[in-house]
């Protein structure tokens, strides 16, 4: 490696640092780098709730809506312009 | 997250009405574009687009500042919804001539039902659930 370019490699070493510093300045430090409370616990009671349970008549409900869109498909684009 | 509740309500309503849009616009370039279907679809592509959305919202902010708290269902207060989407969007339907078959006018009854329960299966378990996540129920 030649003189000059080990100049050159020092240099552009002087710049990064240099420019690292005038980010690092730019940016406001984070206030609070640590979250104010445990996330775990809730992520545990989430995991802990009972699926979402649909009763009989929903489904009864969803038949008949779905029976009538095979039966009448002309409501269709009807249905689609209200939704 | 407690703060502007209403504006939370609002957000959770527009958000499925939203989502459908991408499938009426899909469903609406491909008929009009691909299949060359007669018919001005665009006319009145406003409605599903702007009227719809927007009612959905306002219709959780109402139940969210005065129903929630008197314990009115969600889904019973969203099937009540087409009984107002129904006469509006024929009503700009037929303000911009838009071609309606008769046949999907004689069908308007069923439509109005299937409607009502398609409203109140969506508020009672998307909007219900968008609600759940955004700390309004």
């Amino acid at each position: 490696m030649s003189h000059d370019e080990v100049k050159d490699r020092a240099q552009l070493k002087d710049e990064f640092k240099d420019l690292r510093e005038k980010l690092r300045g730019a940016l406001p430090a984070l206030g609070q780098p640590e979250l104010r409370r445990d996330l775990w616990p809730e992520m545990l009671r989430r995991l802990e709730q009972p699926p979402v349970r649909v009763p009989w008549f929903d489904w009864v409900l969803l038949g008949v809506a779905s029976a009538v869109a095979i039966f009448f498909p002309a409501l269709i684009p009807a249905l689609l312009y209200h939704l | 997250m407690n703060k502007h509740p209403l504006l939370r309500a609002y957000l959770a309503g527009i958000a499925v009405p939203t989502v459908f849009l991408l499938v009426i616009m899909t469903v609406y370039t491909m008929v009009r574009y691909v299949y060359n279907l007669p018919v001005p679809i665009e006319r009145v592509i406003v409605f599903p687009m702007a009227f719809v959305p927007n009612l959905w919202g306002l219709w959780n902010v109402l139940h969210a500042a005065f129903l929630a708290p008197r314990r009115v269902p969600l889904g019973i207060f969203g099937c009540v919804l087409p009984l107002l989407l129904a006469p509006l969007g024929y009503g700009v339907a037929r303000l911009l001539d838009f071609p309606i078959p008769i046949h999907e006018l004689n069908l308007a009854p069923i439509g109005v039902l299937v409607g009502m329960i398609v409203y109140y299966l969506a508020w009672k378990y998307l909007v219900s659930s968008l609600n759940v996540e955004l700390g309004i129920a």
